[in-house]
């Protein structure tokens, strides 16, 4: 008994034409983006705001908001690196260290009358290259990322502390303090410039190659690479991009604070990792937010601002974040198990 | 006689998936009983209830026509049921005394080990199946045979009633392959029990005393291995008739897309060259570990070569790394589909794409989803993947669908040479008939394949020539239309 | 049993090659030290050394088994001033000594136990949750001191730090002994072979039976534990402890066992070879001070020497991958 055998055409180009738009309802839309990560981490915003305010009125005034909006500053650009490099599966502890290291340079520089743009370009580029140490090291010679940027980690706030030893140094252009300073219709420039700079890089990761790459990176490395993929760019790209960030966020605080130390951007690697995490990142890779770590920032902002109005000691703070973390985590998990 | 091991009417579903259906089995004590059956039909399952990972919802297990229930797989490794996994499980930096026993270490009364004790145990363990490894060697200084001997040593040391085997010949070569069954028919002999699960429908026919088939969770056949040929077995296990593929033997013309010269690296492969025409299948015949894979994997950029050259359409190319294979047109299927080609955990669009985003992608680089999802599609419907959802996630295809898929990723990178790697290992017969003849169709549209393959059948019903490979050199190169089996085979063996 | 045999079967299989090299460092080391500083290879100078570097030699004994595990655990350095405010806070509560510290290292332990747990039901990395638990800890000690040291310690706890016994200072027959203890346990038997076993191929592991979840929960636990030896003999021997002890002190510990031959991925390591790491970075950090070099230094010195470690066992690793082949 012969049975056909079925051949199959292989693809011509001409074949393709893009499938004609379906018609998605507008409400099963909003459904699917409530339930996906960022609409949770908005509802949770929402619910928290609500709470705090019952609990303390004077956290919806105008001063309270904004402070609560300021104080997401720094950890913004952090949370966006971080997730990049928890995407392609690994993770960068060495971010609240260069933060002040960067910081550090660009005042030391600045303070001996160097240019501006001079002061912060060496600033970046010594980020760019610490960041680019992290990924040689990650990537290309395969060891631990998390002892390697726990490593760089070590080696910049040591670092840091050497060249101030262990001071606050000042000595920062008053112009560079005014741009720190500056506000645009009452909202402090820094954070719009933030803010652009995450919604660009959040729709960079989602649509351009170079760095949606990092989800192929992150999810099978092996695979990636026999599919024609750079794993090693693409690795070193965002341990540059994450340190790149970090300078970003010193830049800033050193406009805004006005100095230079050693200590800024103490745990504020954990604080990333919780946004980003709580943002959609996970730690084995391939999956991340870049909009939902911003939100992830948000919450924790609101979080520890809740424990300043509820008149918890500062310590509490750490206490929490690692709380907050090990719950991020689980939720994770959960969410990971469920689907 | 009476069963040593038996399922009585055993069902198991896994959510909405109902796995097995009202199995039933029955194992004889001093037999070697086949369980064979297209991917999906429930082996695994069934093998994992009988050794204790899983518990059935319904029916039972019988241990010497007992009801046993196994609370996890200790408890049923104590009862006397061992299991040899297809993937091997032994610890690489631990001696193969420590492997064999695990975590069951001679020991004195306080848990001290008896090392000397260990390691005369561990040696006769070997002896006993014709083994004369070091027991102070490092299992991961051993050849993967040597591993594989290792593993049934482990199964055996202790009291063994049961003994289960999953595809256990996989990354076996053939002399290791006859050293095992030499070892089975032994413990067959002096009483044992053995479950031998395997896609070889040859070797279960020489082995085997029983064989069972098992169809979507149902037991469709248990017969004695004499009274049944393959064909039938075959025929029960897909349930319907599949003539062998008589493939179009057209020879090609047009001219070499591809030329390889003396291309080497230390041992592993030496002066090999060699030729593909636009619209051939060149098939690469050879046992485990004669280099083919290693070839290919220089050629594609994969791995290093330290001599010879690769000339793409006649020019002489470098290709350092993967990236640069592809973009002259070059493509490589690999081998092992999970750990290599698949991004599991995204969805069948995302795979589709991954090895030819410059061509979904505008010149900015900036991604195009409709065009994504349209060669996603058109690829699905081609290829007859099912479910035909782009958005599906790889991981939850069954071994056939996931190959197609693998399959559909190269070939939207449209490819002048593609490279396919044991292109069914691990896929059900259906499935791979129609890659088999989606092989062919490319090929007669002018696609140049190097097909490497351990199926010999599969090698020569479907390649123009055949090259054999042995000890890392290519020793041989046959007219696939008039070579025989046992020509290709004496090249690869002797 | 001939001697010899018996002898043999106790050694490890292969010493390998690093840990030569490793010695021959640490000898170069001392022989350019003492050239330099004749008061270097002194009794009271080893003693300097012994005492400084002690609590991270005694919490390198647990962390060689929890990286042979192919885990780590980063809360040690908080661990240990956890574990020694614990203690203070009972003894100036009335507590006697003995259950003060019985009950502080009872705590730490938990810690460990916690570590480990919450590892295995997240499914995540050990090095995060004890990343999560070290911030926890350290909050917790600020909170609870206030930021102040806590002293007032009485002679019957001081004694542990500062006593001595046919002039052996107390700590150091405790390291001893758990040095001893440790060795011989994690090489011959039964019960931590099989960390071997779980950092070689968890996969395996467990299908071969071995009880991995419980394994770890012991694992991190003598890890926690040995962290709280460490913060009790730290603060019997200053008579205070504040909540910044042990700070950073985790890059040196794991630097140590590095050094000594373990593999962060797990399956290798030694406790013969973590006590030679542990010597080598004893002997370098007393180098330090004794040239003057500034604290600040430390830092970066334990950050390079962290990646300088693991960069070289990968291609130490490497290179013998290669010649096997």
């Amino acid at each position: 008994m012969s049975r056909q055998v079925q051949t199959v055409d292989p693809l011509s180009l001409q074949d393709i034409r893009p499938d004609a738009t379906r018609r998605v309802g507008r409400l099963s839309a909003l459904v699917a983006a409530l339930r996906s990560r960022e609409g949770t981490l908005l509802l949770v915003i929402v619910a928290a705001c609500a709470g705090l305010a019952l609990l303390r009125p004077q956290f919806l005034t105008t001063a309270n908001l904004r402070a609560v909006a300021t104080g997401t500053i720094y950890d913004l650009p952090l949370a966006a690196g971080m997730t990049i490099v928890l995407v392609t599966g690994g993770i960068d502890l060495s971010v609240g260290a260069l933060l002040a290291l960067t910081g550090v340079c660009i005042t030391l520089l600045l303070g001996s009358g160097v240019p501006v743009g001079v002061a912060v370009g060496a600033g970046f580029g010594l980020a760019a290259a610490v960041g680019f140490l992290n990924g040689l090291l990650a990537a290309g010679f395969g060891l631990p990322p998390f002892i390697v940027t726990l490593g760089t980690m070590s080696i910049a706030r040591g670092t840091a502390a050497v060249l101030t030893s262990g001071y606050m140094i000042s000595g920062l252009p008053e112009s560079y303090i005014a741009f720190g300073r500056a506000r645009w219709l009452g909202i402090p420039v820094p954070l719009i410039v933030t803010v652009l700079l995450l919604a660009t890089l959040d729709l960079l990761v989602r649509r351009w190659r170079p760095l949606h790459d990092a989800f192929y990176v992150g999810q099978n490395a092996a695979a990636a690479r026999l599919s024609g993929i750079n794993v090693a760019g693409v690795t070193i790209s965002a341990y540059v991009l994450s340190a790149v960030l970090a300078a970003v966020s010193a830049a800033f605080m050193t406009a805004r604070l006005g100095m230079g130390y050693a200590r800024f951007g103490d745990l504020a690697e954990l604080r990333a990792i919780a946004a980003a995490v709580l943002g959609g990142a996970s730690f084995s890779g391939g999956s991340g937010s870049v909009a939902g770590s911003a939100l992830g920032v948000l919450l924790l902002a609101i979080i520890l601002n809740g424990f300043v109005l509820l008149d918890f000691s500062i310590y509490w703070q750490s206490v929490a974040s690692g709380v907050i973390l090990v719950v991020a985590i689980a939720v994770d998990h959960l969410r990971g198990s469920a689907s | 006689m009476r069963a040593v091991l038996r399922a009585a009417g055993v069902s198991k579903a896994f959510g909405p998936n109902q796995v097995l259906h009202d199995v039933t089995f029955a194992l004889q004590r001093g037999t070697i009983h086949a369980l064979v059956g297209e991917n999906g039909a429930g082996k695994s399952t069934l093998m994992n209830i009988l050794s204790g990972v899983f518990r059935p919802d319904s029916g039972a297990v019988m241990l010497d026509d007992t009801a046993v229930v196994f609370e996890n797989p200790r408890h049923a490794m104590a009862r006397g049921i061992r299991t040899v996994h297809q993937e091997l499980s032994l610890f690489p930096n631990r001696s193969v005394a420590a492997n064999i026993f695990g975590r069951h270490q001679p020991s004195n009364r306080w848990g001290f080990v008896r090392r000397r004790e260990m390691r005369e145990r561990a040696a006769s363990a070997l002896a006993r199946i014709g083994s004369a490894i070091d027991p102070d060697a490092l299992v991961g200084e051993l050849s993967i045979g040597e591993q594989q001997m290792v593993e049934i040593a482990r199964a055996l040391a202790e009291e063994a009633r049961v003994l289960i085997l999953d595809e256990p010949t996989s990354a076996l070569s053939e002399p290791d392959a006859e050293r095992l069954f030499t070892v089975l028919r032994d413990l067959r002999s002096s009483g044992a029990a053995i479950i031998y699960i395997s896609h070889k429908l040859t070797e279960v026919m020489r082995l085997s005393d029983e064989v069972t088939v098992l169809r979507d969770g149902r037991v469709v056949g248990t017969s004695p291995a004499e009274s049944v040929n393959q064909d039938q077995l075959v025929r029960l296990m897909v349930g319907r008739d599949v003539a062998a593929t008589r493939p179009d033997r057209t020879a090609a013309d047009a001219s070499d897309i591809l030329v390889v010269e003396g291309l080497s690296r230390g041992r592993t492969f030496r002066e090999v060259s060699f030729s593909v025409r636009s619209g051939e299948i060149l098939g690469f015949a050879g046992l485990v570990g004669s280099g083919r894979t290693e070839v290919c994997r220089a050629i594609f950029g994969a791995d290093r070569f330290d001599r010879g050259r690769v000339l793409v359409n006649g020019e002489s190319v470098s290709i350092r790394c993967p990236r640069d294979a592809i973009r002259l047109g070059i493509g490589y299927l690999t081998e092992d589909r999970k750990a290599q080609g698949l991004f599991l955990a995204m969805s069948v669009g995302a795979n589709i794409v991954a090895a030819s985003q410059p061509r979904v992608a505008t010149r900015l680089a900036f991604l195009r989803s409709a065009v994504t999802r349209a060669t996603a599609n058109a690829w699905l419907r081609r290829l007859d993947i099912r479910p035909q959802d782009d958005r599906y996630l790889a991981g939850r295809l069954s071994g056939g669908n996931q190959q197609k898929v693998l399959l559909a990723k190269w070939l939207a990178a449209e490819p002048r040479v593609l490279i396919v790697d044991e292109p069914t290992r691990g896929v059900d017969v259906g499935a791979k008939a129609a890659i088999h003849a989606q092989l062919q169709a490319l090929a007669a549209r002018g696609l140049a394949i190097v097909l490497v393959s351990s199926e010999l059948p599969e090698v020569m019903s479907l390649s123009h020539r055949i090259a054999v490979f042995r000890g890392g050199c290519l020793v041989a190169m046959l007219d696939g239309r008039t070579a025989s089996a046992d020509e290709v085979m004496t090249h690869a063996a002797a | 049993m001939p001697p010899r045999e018996r002898l043999r079967a106790w050694l490890p299989r292969r010493v390998p090659v690093p840990l030569v090299g490793l010695a021959v460092t640490l000898l170069v080391l001392i022989a350019a030290m003492t050239i330099a500083f004749p008061e270097f290879a002194t009794f009271a100078n080893g003693q300097v050394i012994a005492t400084g570097f002690m609590p991270e030699a005694l919490m390198s004994l647990g962390m060689t088994a929890v990286i042979v595990s192919g885990g780590i655990d980063l809360s040690v350095g908080a661990v240990l001033p956890f574990t020694a405010i614990l203690a203070g806070l009972m003894l100036h509560a009335g507590v006697s000594v003995p259950l003060a510290i019985g009950t502080a290292l009872i705590c730490s332990a938990v810690v460990g136990l916690l570590n480990a747990a919450l590892s295995s039901a997240l499914r995540v990395h050990p090095f995060i949750v004890t990343l999560a638990t070290m911030l926890v800890l350290k909050g917790v000690n600020l909170v609870v001191t206030g930021g102040a040291p806590v002293s007032g310690f009485p002679t019957g706890f001081t004694m542990l730090g500062q006593g001595t016994l046919g002039g052996v200072p107390a700590p150091l027959i405790v390291f001893t002994v758990l040095a001893t203890v440790f060795g011989v346990a994690l090489r011959h038997h039964r019960f931590w072979q099989q960390v071997y076993l779980i950092g070689g191929n968890p996969r395996a592991a467990q299908l071969a039976g071995v009880p991995v979840d419980r394994i770890l929960l012991v694992v991190y636990a003598v890890c926690a534990l040995m962290a709280g030896v460490a913060g009790v003999l730290v603060a019997a021997a200053y008579g205070s402890v504040s909540a910044g002890f042990g700070q950073n002190s985790e890059l040196k510990v794991i630097t140590a066992v590095v050094l000594g031959g373990a593999n962060l991925n797990g399956g290798t390591g030694s406790i013969g070879g973590t006590l030679l790491g542990v010597l080598l970075l004893a002997v370098l950090y007393d180098a330090f001070t004794m040239t003057g070099v500034s604290t600040y230094w430390q830092d970066v010195v334990s950050g390079a020497m962290v990646l300088g470690s693991v960069l070289a066992a990968e291609l130490l690793n490497r290179r013998r991958l290669l010649t096997a082949s």
